[in-house]
């Protein structure tokens, strides 16, 4: 256990992070109880490890760096999946289609969610931490940059809803049922979560909902789904949406107050 | 780990491989020490992980798998290139380091702290100071970390403990400053 020179060595550091069975760390206890330089060095290595390198920075990711990646990772879905196709795969290709087929005749309406459940379930998924954001920033012009060099085919803002108490926590390159899609999200009074969403679309395309709303001249579309209340608005040639947990009123007034008619 | 639906494949390996960024950025900044190249060598890595997303078996660990991939991208980078960072001779890393390199790594990494430790794990040789970066920073285990640098275990102990030793002999004046170990000095 000991060097040529009776002291512990490396067996120090698996003391130390705890890499030793009970009877060999009984015998470095032993020895460290009558030998200065071993607990000096021990003190010395504890103190690398659980001082000095845990007063290292985290740089926070350039938010041109997350962009960066959301537009690889965009350019690498366009490309052609190449794959070799052998008995098995096609087997299963088969298959799967023969799955496709009967599942559009045992659902008419087609495979896939509503807009309105997509967006519902994205918030959901942001809710529970499997969605991440591209970036983290309350910085507003940081998530419009980050959206612009991500590649979105449409002019898009972030809201400044600070006056309604409403802090900006960050921006995601998304897609919304295969269509590019701007989301960013708030955290507001309570802890509850604001995602908002912006995507090239019509409002006619939405299914029709049992609550429609007009104010200023703009007609919303309010869904609900279980708890999440969903509120659709035209700007232009963009369909712009919140999604909250919040209290429907108060969600529906956040869209009348940032609104705009195009 | 199959994914039919591209949509589906890419919100999985986001949700996995996203909140990695930071810890990539932070490490890759660490291994180049230049903002441009540690971006550059985080992008990559996301490319490749997200080509290679289908091979990645669920419930294995994240961590590993991209830092596996992270230091692949950064060694073929400096390897073919020949611009590995400049090493110093174990033995001159005793030596006060140079005040103009201090005031250019302050610049660069901000002046929010002492630039001490920052400086200190810098001039250590790369084959010390990764496996620093994997386990006490990022909090990889020995086996994880071997598995990241394609080494044996037994290798990632002994360059932990050297580099340990070697960064506790660049800090000691500043550790004592801040009350650590003042009585000894270890052997190093």
């Amino acid at each position: 256990m000991t060097d040529s020179a009776g002291h512990l060595g490396v067996t120090l550091q698996d003391f130390l992070d705890e890499r030793l069975d009970a009877a060999r760390q009984v015998e470095v206890r032993e020895h460290l109880e009558g030998c200065a330089q071993c607990r000096s060095e021990l003190a010395a290595l504890r103190w690398v490890r659980d001082v000095a390198l845990k007063q290292l920075p985290v740089e926070d990711v350039p938010p041109a760096l997350a962009a960066r990646v959301a537009a690889a990772l965009n350019a690498a879905d366009k490309q052609p999946v190449r794959r070799r196709w052998g008995r098995r795969a096609v087997a299963g290709a088969l298959l799967a289609a023969a799955a496709v087929v009967l599942l559009l005749l045992v659902s008419p309406s087609g495979i896939g969610d509503t807009l309105p459940e997509a967006v519902a379930r994205d918030f959901t998924a942001y809710r529970d931490g499997t969605l991440p954001l591209t970036l983290h920033t309350s910085d507003g012009a940081a998530v419009e940059r980050l959206f612009a060099a991500g590649g979105a085919p449409f002019a898009m803002r972030v809201f400044d809803l600070g006056m309604m108490q409403y802090q900006l926590v960050g921006g995601r390159v998304h897609r919304l049922r295969s269509r590019p899609s701007a989301l960013f999200v708030y955290r507001g009074p309570d802890g509850r979560d604001l995602v908002c969403q912006m995507y090239e679309g019509r409002l006619a395309d939405l299914p029709r909902s049992d609550d429609m709303r007009e104010h200023n001249g703009i007609n919303f579309q309010v869904y609900r789904a279980g708890t999440v209340t969903l509120v659709f608005w035209q700007e232009g040639a963009v369909v712009c949406v919140l999604a909250s947990d919040a209290d429907a009123e108060a969600v529906i007034q956040l869209a009348y107050a940032k609104a705009v008619k195009v | 780990m199959s994914h039919p639906d591209p949509d589906e494949r890419r919100r999985q390996f986001e949700s996995i491989a996203l909140p990695l960024m930071q810890a990539l950025y932070n490490t890759s900044l660490r291994l180049t020490t230049d903002a441009d190249e540690a971006a550059d060598i985080v992008q990559e890595t996301f490319l490749r992980a997200y080509r290679t997303f289908d091979n990645f078996r669920p419930g294995t660990n994240a961590r590993a798998w991209l830092f596996t991939i992270l230091y692949s991208v950064f060694a073929n980078r400096y390897r073919e290139a020949k611009r590995r960072p400049r090493m110093e001779a174990v033995e001159q890393l005793e030596a006060p380091a140079n005040p103009e390199s201090d005031i250019t790594l302050v610049a660069a990494w901000g002046s929010r702290w002492n630039p001490e430790v920052e400086r200190a794990l810098r001039r250590l040789p790369e084959d010390f100071r990764t496996p620093l970066l994997l386990i006490d920073v990022e909090g990889l285990s020995y086996e994880e970390a071997a598995s990241v640098l394609g080494c044996a275990v037994g290798t990632i102990g002994s360059r932990l403990f050297r580099g340990r030793k070697l960064l506790y002999a660049m800090l000691q004046e500043y550790a004592h400053q801040a009350g650590y170990g003042k009585d000894t000095a270890p052997d190093s």
